[in-house]
């Protein structure tokens, strides 16, 4: 599920990006998720101020059919696809990442991280999109939010300080 | 929601109760009685609503996860906010409640043995009643987002479905609701098995 929001229709309301899902919007945008080993993937338009989120799930569809947010390998040319729609050309994207956590310090259920951590950013040099800041690994959650306005990736982590990419 | 996916989860309620009251009878015996545990919801919801129904999705909490080494993907998290969680070690460990940030060695301890005793109790009885041979691994404490830890748990299902089956237990002290939970999430390989076996057990019945 995608979710639009522009400011004739949504002021600057916050969207909470879930898993699988992707968002798109334009400068009145504000996105949220919280990650573990999963990857928030930004692409932003600096210009124009429009910008699209997927909370990526796993590094593969394999073919797969389904929510094209849930892979990374579907979410990048998805989300391409989202800001063409509402007017936002490819040429200017940049992209800013965060997540991919190995959480229980590496024990417990099946890590996948640090895989979703290679294949966005394999995806992401396929489709020629730089990525400009990143915020990936680790062992702890993060609770993101992103601007639309200003390109600003707000990343909280328990215990630390706030970082802004 | 599916009717097809509500009766499924139907199917599976007597089983997951039962297991709720065997790991009711072991918290009792853990906490000296005080603490009791009923089954409170089993759902199946799409992956992207996952959190956001269960309602606490950017808290931050204090958690004990435990998966099963023989159904990888089968995970069981028991969750407590900051202060059920010091309040429950500092009555285990029979020390005043603890206010500084970091949590201490025997806080830690007493919490990881409460969900491995919690843990061992609900998976024992899943294995007594379906004949599944589940050996839970050693529990891992976790203080984070809960949705951050959440998510890790849903990536095995993720890979072969869509939504996820959540199996959710409270937890009651002298009859008043505390904000702990038992999150159990068997991967589509136990559900199935576990499908199966209730389904043979009441074929059984059936036939006496």
């Amino acid at each position: 599920m995608t979710v639009t929001a522009s400011s004739s229709s949504l002021g600057s309301k916050i969207i909470n990006v879930g898993m699988g899902q992707t968002a798109v919007g334009d400068k009145e945008a504000v996105f949220t998720s919280v990650l573990g080993s999963c990857i928030g993937i930004v692409l932003w338009h600096p210009h124009l101020g429009m910008g699209a989120i997927a909370h990526v799930v796993l590094p593969d569809s394999h073919g797969q059919n389904g929510q094209p947010g849930k892979f990374a390998d579907t979410a990048v040319p998805y989300l391409i696809r989202q800001l063409a729609d509402i007017g936002c050309p490819r040429t200017g994207l940049v992209a800013k990442i965060a997540g991919g956590a190995c959480m229980f310090r590496g024990g417990g259920p099946l890590q996948i991280g640090d895989d979703n951590i290679a294949a966005t950013r394999t995806i992401l040099r396929q489709h020629g999109i730089a990525i400009t800041a990143e915020d990936v690994g680790g062992t702890s959650g993060r609770k993101i939010t992103f601007e639309c306005a200003t390109g600003r990736l707000v990343v909280e982590v328990a215990g630390q300080t706030v970082r802004v990419l | 929601m599916n009717p097809t996916t509500i009766h499924r989860v139907e199917v599976l309620r007597p089983l997951f109760a039962a297991a709720t009251h065997e790991a009711s009878a072991a918290m009792c015996r853990w906490t000296d009685g005080v603490i009791s545990l009923t089954l409170d919801d089993i759902c199946e919801l799409p992956l992207e609503e996952v959190t956001a129904e269960l309602g606490f999705s950017d808290d931050f909490m204090t958690m004990v996860v435990l998966g099963i080494e023989s159904e990888p993907g089968t995970v069981l998290i028991l969750t407590f906010d900051e202060e059920n969680a010091r309040q429950l070690a500092a009555t285990l460990t029979r020390r005043q409640r603890n206010t500084t940030p970091e949590w201490d060695e025997l806080e830690i301890s007493a919490l990881t043995e409460t969900g491995n005793i919690l843990g061992c109790a609900y998976v024992n009885a899943l294995t007594r009643l379906t004949g599944q041979i589940l050996i839970p691994s050693p529990p891992y404490f976790v203080r984070d987002y809960f949705a951050s830890v959440l998510e890790q748990a849903l990536v095995e299902q993720a890979m072969s479905s869509d939504t996820a089956l959540l199996c959710r237990t409270g937890f009651h002290r002298e009859g008043e609701n505390l904000n702990w939970h038992v999150l159990f999430i068997p991967s589509k390989s136990l559900r199935e098995k576990l499908e199966r076996s209730v389904a043979s057990v009441s074929h059984d019945r059936a036939r006496r």
